[in-house]
């Protein structure tokens, strides 16, 4: 065994610390992208940089709590109470702040149907890391065959 | 244990093997001889047994025991997984955590999980997870690239 070649813990820290960042953009034009349509529906074409960095920095934190407090919920495999917790609070967070931060000009319905547009975003985000999975597993278990193949005696 | 080396110029060459009980040390010397490179020697209850390594299907390492499980037994062998792994150079057993290493030649099956870990599926239906840390370097040994 070559230990080189196993990821050390500064490694593991940056490979997770990267994917929060990966999380905390997607989230991010995510939201950014109901910002501006409804900015659009209101004929404003401007958005104001106060209300996107809060909402990047939202999405940092909101990230943070994902991944280390409520088991990652977007990639998990089968979802469980603390997922479904999870999925509540940060929904709210985001929710909650885009209220009291005026993204919408403090519209309780608009913070509503923002809340509706994070849970379709959770959703989609959870199918679309089970697919990856699901062909994931086709390509190691045609690697296994293969490495089988070669190796059997 | 009594050790008698003796140097001869001429004469066929022997080795005389005493022992009052088989044990796994008396059992890999003889493996040697016998050029039986791909057998371990270890105890089960009933006593010493000796066990192919394709039978092989994982070791695990509790409490710094070594134990080798086969589709019906549990063996018990000497040594570190460690010394395992330099002693039987095998190109088919990997290391996936830090107390088991797998026989991928008895895999049935391979599932991706969150957090890039990996669920294989052991021939006796066993799932071990090879963690996040391991995951990068099996798939990189099962492309061939150790």
């Amino acid at each position: 065994m070559k230990n080189e070649k196993k990821l050390s813990l500064w490694e593991r820290y940056l490979t997770k610390e990267i994917s929060i960042e990966f999380k905390a953009c997607l989230y991010f034009f995510a939201i950014l992208f109901f910002y501006c349509v409804c900015r659009m529906i209101k004929g404003s074409f401007e958005a104001e940089i106060l209300h996107m960095a809060e909402m990047i920095f939202t999405c940092y934190i909101i990230c943070y709590l994902q991944v280390y407090l409520f088991g990652n919920f977007d990639e998990t495999e089968t979802v469980g109470l603390r997922e479904c917790i999870g999925v509540t609070v940060c929904t709210l967070l985001y929710c909650a702040v885009s209220y009291f931060g005026g993204w919408f000009g403090k519209q309780l319905s608009v913070s509503l149907i923002l809340a509706a547009y994070i849970l379709l975003t959770y959703f989609c985000v959870f199918l679309i890391y089970r697919t990856k999975r699901r062909i994931d597993d086709r390509k190691l278990n045609e690697e296994l065959r293969i490495f089988q193949t070669e190796h059997k005696k | 244990m009594k050790i008698d080396i003796k140097q001869i110029t001429e004469g066929e060459e022997s080795i005389n093997i005493r022992y009052k009980e088989p044990n796994p040390t008396v059992g890999r010397i003889i493996g040697i001889l016998r050029g039986e490179g791909n057998k371990i020697w270890g105890r089960t209850e009933e006593g010493s047994v000796c066990i192919g390594l394709d039978d092989v299907l994982y070791l695990e390492s509790v409490d710094d025991k070594v134990f080798a499980y086969t589709t019906d037994k549990v063996v018990r062998i000497d040594g570190t997984l460690n010394s395992f792994m330099i002693e039987n150079d095998e190109d088919v057993f990997f290391r996936c955590s830090k107390s088991i290493v797998i026989n991928v030649n008895r895999v049935t099956s391979l599932k991706s999980l969150a957090s890039n870990r990996i669920d294989a599926t052991m021939e006796g239906g066993e799932h071990i997870i090879i963690s996040r840390r391991y995951a990068s370097e099996f798939r990189r040994f099962l492309k061939g690239d150790r």
